[in-house]
């Protein structure tokens, strides 16, 4: 709404009741024999005289205010309907990259950066409308696409005013996700004859040749079909350079407090830069001094270890030295949940009376072994604690207590406990599956399978070997799948030459997200040049949040003579660490998203989050199945976040994302590739003369408001003479 | 014939109907005496075939005259409408005995006016004056005796019948120096006329009767009830008939009336209803009393006033 022509018209409210006064002042003078009629006919009307004079002057004020009010198209009259009676409707979509690469600093005259530049450039694309006329749409693209003004306002000011309150984000680009917001406007818009679309953007590679290249190329050519697409391109004639850590992570999946970890971080430079040094620190805490570093786009990561002393939550943090012109990604932050014990639950399906003649018992060893200790002295040193219990015992356990399950050689899972298991599994817990001779298939397919806790179903009975067995298809020079990683170039880590006289098969499909982590050797007697996949001896997939890993063999002496090898420690380890979700997984985000504390978050209290300036952060709770979640506001600043769950206080990492410290442009040419060769006009980042902007112009808001004069005009005048003025059919002459 | 400055001299065969342009008011208002206008009203009237003495019903054949609306066709001479096709009426000359008395309103309201332009206007009076000025002219042409009352608020001038030559240069006179300043009160004074007229008379009453109706009843009835003959002349003016005005207009009432500042195309309905409610509930009276009555606008010509006059002055001595 134009409160300008709101004030006018309040203010011409006066101008009747001034000539109405004036016009008291202002009279001939008549002088009058047949007084005596006169009076008397004023005695008899002048009620009605009064009243149709008050409804003319009511009348006439009324028209200027509601001139005045419909100039200033308030809310509820901001449709093209008046204004396609002009003929010349018209809609500007205005599309402003605000995502991190646009706070690219530049030395230009009252425009810092590049969005500085665009909202520069916006503002002059609206003055150059017609007033109360073309109506204005605009749209940003970070975090993610956002129409600031959806619905098409014809209030210029009020438009400037929106581009003024754009604020710089430190999230991606959303180009696709903007032009798609701009095809459906056009698309309720429809009635509008002459629609402009223009993209203000810094033209990176990111934006323009990254994973919405498909998206970008069906838009444009429809977006052409639409609108007089142009771009004006900010960082023309701008020779950019960016350096960036791109990301940090850990070597392993699980970093625990018994291993030195080793951090690996992807510092790049993009453009012709300086060279830099790379800073790790750990808890704000700095490591070591950093190596100057000549940086490219393929640079090669540069690595850092660290041998944390106590488990949960701990920052990480990997920090270019030197300034560039986009500083807030020179530094990288890593929360890493650092394991100091983790809880898994072993569940045996056939119980032992004597040392590990349990089916779990191996897996118990393995995973926490066994130290010579005094009284009151710790049995193991290992990281994992876990928890041997018979089947029957499973039903009584909370799950999201334990990182992971371990069900070895369980006969039967009952359905309730297959529903708790895939709940457990969907919320990022690990559930292990190691077969048995008591394990029932037919119970297996049944409960688990259409859980997606198996990898496929299983086929019985089991393959049963003679005294050679089957081996493991374990090749040391080979790429071994990252599970097995640490088994690479070792010659006699034993897995290679473990046999297994009995296994489960699983029909695994083809085109399974499966991952087979271990196959068996083809079986002998398979005939040459026949294509059948191996049997997979240890698969792993993921649910949701989780990840099921199976095991086709027992986890005893049972049916292979693994456990008695020492790889069988080792395996049980890897396995068990590439297999658990850290518990870090929701606490690195990318500017721009919400933090979702995840349901297995034990909290105290409402939970407060500060961001890195020490100010609160908005945070919403909803009901989720009886249970309550804790939502943010999205988090619009890269930095480190405190969590307060009442108990403990979490890090939270916000760092900018990856892509968008390419600030390396595409040419002219390639952005009309990029827009499936759609006709576009290509513009610097200044704004050119309006007639190549706005060809064909439009006076349209003149006719309407001409239009909207005369109709308030014509219902005075009809007013005016059906209240009063002279009207020559009254004219009564008598005859003498 | 008359010529004025700056006419044309008009051909012998125009100027029978020349004459009749002096009934316009129009051209009348440019005639400041008032005994001119009164013979130019009755030569304009009585254009004839010759010049006679302007007589009414006689057993003396006198002359022919042009027939004009509203004169009895018992006079038509059909055998002249015979041989020429036109309609003419015979006039006798003939001895009579008729009093004239014209009783001319002076009032205030009388002097409005809004025909003709400048020092040229005709008001109301001046189109009253005109028509007592001709009949009276008329009637001392044919021997009637003719007596002369101006009233406003009161009877201001009274002057006996007489058929003597210099009556009329009397009553031109009188009717030429009356002031017209008050308030008029014409029950009252046709009282008072009706006491001092002993002989039966042919009264032209000449007024706007702008006055209490419940008054001038009394007044007339008084007269009839005396024997004598009624006939009552309403004169307005076209302003005053059509209430043109637009825009704000400050009226100043004559006769002592206030003012009214009003947007008068506001109250031109309801005024035009007012005055012609008056008018017919005056017609009625007039009627009901055998009064003769005509309303007279003062942008109209005069002939139907004087033709009205001689069609009810046959009737009389007949």
């Amino acid at each position: 709404m134009a409160p300008g022509f709101v004030a006018a018209g309040l203010l011409l409210v006066g101008i009747p009741i001034v000539i109405h006064i004036l016009n008291r002042r202002r009279f001939k003078t008549v002088t009058w024999a047949a007084m005596e009629f006169l009076l008397r006919a004023l005695k008899k009307n002048r009620r009605r005289l009064e009243f149709e004079q008050l409804i003319l002057l009511v009348t006439r004020c009324l028209v200027l205010a509601l001139l005045g009010l419909a100039l200033a198209r308030p809310v509820g009259c901001q449709n093209g309907a008046l204004s396609m009676l002009g003929g010349h409707a018209g809609l500007s979509v205005i599309v402003i990259d605000n995502s991190y690469s646009m706070a690219y600093a530049v030395d230009r005259p009252d425009a810092k950066t590049h969005l500085d530049q665009a909202k520069k450039l916006a503002k002059g694309l609206i003055d150059q409308l017609s007033g109360g006329g073309e109506a204005v749409s605009i749209i940003t693209t970070s975090p993610v696409a956002r129409a600031v003004i959806e619905k098409p306002g014809y209030d210029l000011e009020a438009a400037r005013q929106a581009v003024d309150r754009i604020q710089q984000a430190y999230g991606a680009t959303d180009l696709a996700g903007a032009m798609q917001k701009a095809l459906e406007i056009a698309e309720r818009e429809s009635r509008q004859p002459d629609k402009s679309l223009y993209l203000l953007t810094d033209a990176t590679r990111s934006a323009w040749e990254g994973d919405q290249s498909t998206s970008l190329k069906q838009l444009g050519p429809e977006l052409a079909k639409i609108y007089r697409v142009s771009h004006f391109n900010l960082s023309q004639g701008q020779n950019q350079w960016n350096q960036a850590v791109l990301q940090i992570r850990p070597k392993d999946n699980l970093v625990n407090t018994k291993f030195m970890a080793e951090f690996a971080a992807d510092a790049k430079g993009f453009g012709a830069g300086p060279d830099s040094a790379l800073e790790w620190s750990i808890n704000d805490r700095p490591l070591q001094a950093g190596q100057p570093l000549k940086l490219d786009s393929d640079s090669a990561p540069s690595t850092g270890s660290y041998a944390f002393k106590s488990g949960g939550p701990q920052v990480v943090q990997a920090t270019l030295a030197g300034k560039d012109p986009l500083p807030a990604d020179n530094t990288r932050y890593r929360v890493i949940d650092v394991a100091s014990e983790l809880k898994v639950l072993i569940v045996e399906g056939k119980r032992g009376i004597t040392p590990l003649e349990g089916s779990g018992a191996f897996l118990q060893v393995a995973l926490a072994p066994t130290k010579d200790s005094g009284p009151g002295q710790a049995k193991s040193d290992s990281y994992v604690q876990p928890e041997l219990i018979s089947d029957l015992e499973l039903g009584n356990k909370v799950l999201t207590n334990y990182s992971a399950v371990l069900l070895a050689n369980v006969a039967q899972v009952p359905s309730t406990t297959a529903g708790q298991l895939e709940a457990f599994v969907k919320q990022g817990g690990t559930l292990m599956l190691f077969m048995g001779d008591l394990v029932n298939g037919d119970n297996y397919n049944k409960e688990l399978l259409p859980r997606k806790l198996l990898p496929g179903p299983m086929v019985g009975p089991p393959v049963h070997s003679d005294e050679k067995g089957f081996f493991f298809d374990f090749k040391p020079k080979g790429v071994p799948h990252p599970y097995l990683g640490v088994f690479a170039n070792q010659e006699n880590s034993g897995l290679d030459t473990a046999q297994v006289f009995d296994y489960w098969r699983v029909e695994v499909p083809a085109s399974s997200p499966v991952e087979r982590v271990l196959n068996y050797q083809p079986a002998e007697g398979s005939k040459p040049g026949e294509k059948r996949l191996p049997d997979p001896a240890i698969t792993v997939h993921s649910l949701e949040l989780g990840r099921v890993l199976f095991f086709s063999t027992s986890a005893n002496a049972d049916w292979t003579t693994l456990p008695v090898r020492m790889a069988y420690v080792t395996l049980m380890q890897e396995l068990l660490a590439g297999s658990v979700r850290p518990g870090d997984y929701w606490m690195n985000l990318s500017a721009g998203q919400s933090l979702e504390i995840p349901a297995s978050i034990r909290l105290a209290g409402a939970p407060t989050l500060m961001d890195s300036a020490g100010q609160p952060v908005l945070m919403t709770s909803e009901s989720r199945n009886g249970v309550a979640m804790y939502r943010s506001a999205p988090l619009e600043r890269p930095g480190e976040y405190k969590l307060k769950t009442g108990t403990a206080e979490i890090p939270i990492a916000v760092n900018v994302p990856a892509n968008e410290a390419d600030v390396r442009t595409v040419p002219d040419e390639a952005l009309k590739k990029a827009l499936g060769d759609a006709d576009i006009a290509l513009h610097g980042a200044e704004l050119p003369l309006q007639a190549s902007l706005n060809q064909g112009g439009n006076d349209f808001g003149w006719k309407v408001m001409a239009f909207a004069v005369l109709t308030l005009l014509a219902l005075e005048c009809f007013m005016a003479m059906r209240f009063g003025h002279f009207r020559r059919s009254q004219v009564v002459r008598e005859t003498v | 014939m008359i010529v004025f400055p700056g006419e044309r001299r008009l051909p012998m065969t125009e100027i029978a109907t020349d004459y009749r342009r002096y009934l316009d008011p129009r051209t009348l208002a440019r005639i400041n005496s008032l005994d001119l206008r009164a013979r130019l009203i009755v030569e304009g009237l009585m254009t004839g075939m010759h010049r006679s003495p302007y007589q009414g019903i006689s057993v003396e054949f006198a002359q022919h005259r042009q027939y004009v609306q509203g004169d009895d066709i018992r006079h038509v001479d059909w055998k002249v409408f015979g041989k020429t096709d036109k309609i003419y009426l015979k006039q006798y000359l003939e001895e009579t005995n008729l009093h004239l008395i014209c009783i001319v309103d002076a009032s205030e309201s009388m002097a409005f006016s809004s025909v003709g332009s400048g020092k040229q206007t005709w008001s109301k009076y001046d189109h009253a004056t005109a028509i007592a000025a001709s009949l009276s002219y008329m009637a001392i042409q044919q021997q009637d005796s003719v007596g002369l009352a101006i009233f406003d608020n009161d009877l201001k001038h009274f002057i006996k019948p007489s058929n003597t030559p210099g009556q009329w240069k009397i009553l031109t006179h009188e009717l030429t120096l009356v002031p017209r300043l008050k308030k008029t009160n014409t029950g009252r004074i046709l009282d008072q006329l009706a006491e001092k007229l002993t002989h039966r008379s042919l009264i032209v009453l000449l007024s706007d009767f702008f006055d209490d109706l419940g008054s001038i009843k009394k007044g007339l009835r008084h007269l009839r009830f005396k024997k004598h003959e009624v006939m009552a002349f309403q004169i307005l003016d076209p302003l005053e008939i059509e209430f043109p005005f637009e825009g704000t207009t400050l009226f100043k009432g004559l006769e002592e009336l206030g003012e009214l500042l009003t947007e008068p195309q506001a109250l031109r309905a309801a005024y035009l209803h007012e005055l012609q409610s008056f008018t017919a509930d005056l017609r009625k009276l007039c009627r009901g009393m055998r009064v003769d009555f005509t309303r007279m606008n003062t942008a109209d010509s005069l002939d139907v006033a004087l033709s009205g006059f001689l069609a009810t002055r046959a009737a009389s001595i007949k």
